[in-house]
């Protein structure tokens, strides 16, 4: 059996008596793209810190490939790279520079891939960092974080600030590192993205991990929000009768309902009225959340 | 590994170029300037100072200004030469540090496969050397004042003077590191440990006023500072300060291992 890239057991941080994060534990495969999920202030930036050793945790354990996250510290980041949240480097160093100084201290020969990289982002990497847009020095943060060809990436909100083509390619970027066989953690807030490119995902609400879950199977706990305009008069009985859906409501050719589970059955069910648009809306992060729960109960 | 630790330092320096120029060239030329000067103002210098009373001569160390040396060294480096270089040295291993943590740098650099010792090791090492080159500005800068206006400042003398501040200096560095153990924000590093530089220079000022209070000088490093543009180079005093700045450094390592890392 292979060792966990990541494996926290039991992961507490405290700041005096306010909690950071309490009893975290959770694994991710080699090779996996694992999803941290939460609201901001939620405590994932928190456990991330913890697992880099840049917190040291009041309680519970963390390892990295095997290591231990505080003894083994500077080992284990020799095999990562890490974007942090809210990337900084100061004002005056270009993105050149920076690349050129982790190089050393990571005993890299050249940028590596770097300059692709940039090619790839249309990231600017001679101006100095002070004189960037904040998407364009999160471009930079993205190629200190993968230049190095990592065993382990950790993203901490990535695409914050990227504009939407961007925020694309980094996805990709990801999928690229999953096929080549890379471990991704992705802290995030964004359910879309975390949809896009996660096995599997872990929640986080106020410091407690409150689940760790397959993608398709949050998904399914999910509750989509779906507006039909249908020409004609439809009673959309057949809908009704479907699991999962609910909140039906039909009124001058517009019905509106939430859907849970299978879109699929949805389809077809609608297939039989004339259908002239439709839009279903992914679930913020409190409707995931909120709908886990009903879950749960039920 | 030697090789992490000297790219921290040469990027730390590349990063306060400026700072070089911008601290050795006001301190330079504001001793050229004093150099400069002395041939005129010898004579009512001497006089008026003549008639100052003894204990605020030896406090401020114009007991005798016969010279262009120990002018120099009442007018600069006897107060403004140690307190500016001790204030820089604060502020530049501050900005390798507390600074860094406040701008996100700190991450970044500890996502390599660095240790938070080596990287206070860069910083004491990076602030050295800051030091020697805005002190060697400084003496540059002054020997040319001298040379232009024929004041026929010693060389030798004049290097040992200059020389003599940087031990004092560093030590306000290593006070540095052991700020950011405890915080890192700039502002209260800077501010605790420009206190502590202050007050040393004023409870070695009490004492050196009131005898009855000669024990105050114990607790500050301008005890140990002398005048080694009159007398040379004091090598206990150098070393053992120098000494005492490495171990300040190696302590707020350790500490700062030791502490979260979060402006």
């Amino acid at each position: 059996m292979s060792v966990a890239a990541i494996e926290a057991e039991g992961l507490t941080k405290f700041y005096g008596r306010r909690r950071g994060i309490e009893d975290v534990t959770f694994a991710v495969a080699p090779g996996e793209v694992f999803g941290f999920l939460g609201p901001n202030g939620a405590g994932k930036t928190t456990t991330i810190r913890a697992l880099l050793d840049l917190h040291h945790p009041t309680g519970g354990s963390a390892r990295l490939f095997g290591r231990d996250s505080r003894r083994d510290s500077v080992a284990i980041r020799a095999r990562l790279g890490n974007l942090p949240g809210d990337f900084g480097f100061g004002r005056q160093a270009s993105g050149r520079e920076a690349l050129r100084l982790l190089a050393r201290l990571r005993g890299v020969d050249g940028l590596g891939r770097a300059e692709a990289l940039a090619e790839r982002f249309d990231a600017d990497l001679e101006r100095p960092l002070g004189q960037l847009s904040r998407g364009n020095r999160q471009k930079i943060g993205l190629i200190l974080a993968t230049f190095h060809e990592p065993d382990l990436l950790i993203f901490d909100e990535p695409t914050s600030g990227l504009d939407p083509l961007m925020q694309e390619e980094f996805l990709t970027l990801v999928d690229e590192e999953r096929e080549r066989g890379r471990t991704v953690f992705v802290s995030s807030h964004d359910l879309d993205e975390v949809q896009r490119i996660c096995d599997r995902v872990g929640m986080v609400r106020e410091g407690r991990l409150i689940a760790v879950e397959r993608m398709v199977d949050l998904l399914g706990k999910a509750r989509r929000k779906v507006s039909v305009r249908l020409s004609g008069p439809s009673s959309l009985e057949d809908l009704r009768k479907l699991p999962g859906v609910t909140e039906l409501a039909l009124a001058d050719g517009h019905a509106s309902f939430e859907v849970a589970g299978d879109f699929d059955r949805v389809l077809k069910a609608l297939a039989a009225h004339h259908v002239t648009d439709i839009e279903a809306v992914h679930p913020s992060l409190e409707e995931v959340f909120l709908g886990y729960y009903r879950e749960e109960g039920e | 590994m030697a090789g992490q630790v000297a790219a921290l330092v040469s990027s730390h320096l590349r990063d306060r170029r400026r700072s070089l120029l911008a601290w050795g060239l006001p301190l330079g030329l504001m001793s050229a300037f004093i150099v400069a000067i002395f041939p005129s103002v010898e004579d009512s210098i001497s006089k008026v100072v003549g008639k100052y009373p003894a204990g605020l001569k030896e406090a401020f160390g114009i007991g005798r200004l016969s010279n262009v040396e120990q002018y120099l060294h009442a007018e600069m480096l006897s107060l403004i030469v140690p307190l500016a270089l001790g204030y820089l040295a604060v502020r530049a291993v501050g900005s390798g540090l507390a600074g860094a943590a406040e701008s996100g740098r700190l991450d970044v650099l500890l996502s390599a496969p660095v240790s938070r010792r080596r990287l206070c090791a860069a910083g004491f090492l990076a602030t050295a050397i800051e030091l020697a080159v805005v002190l060697a500005i400084s003496y540059l800068l002054t020997m040319l004042g001298s040379v232009l206006a024929g004041a026929g400042l010693a060389a030798g003398p004049a290097a040992a003077g200059f020389a003599g501040v940087w031990p004092l200096a560093l030590l306000f560095a290593g006070l540095g590191i052991v700020a950011c153990a405890w915080s890192l924000r700039t502002s209260v590093v800077t501010g605790a440990v420009a206190g502590v530089l202050v007050g040393m220079y004023v409870a070695d000022l009490i004492g050196k006023l009131d005898p009855g209070f000669d024990w105050l000088r114990y607790a500050s490093v301008f005890k140990y500072y002398g005048n080694a543009i009159e007398n040379g180079i004091e090598p206990v005093a150098f070393l053992g300060v120098t000494a005492a700045a490495i171990v300040c450094a190696a302590l707020g390592a350790w500490l700062f291992e030791r502490r979260d890392l979060s402006a």
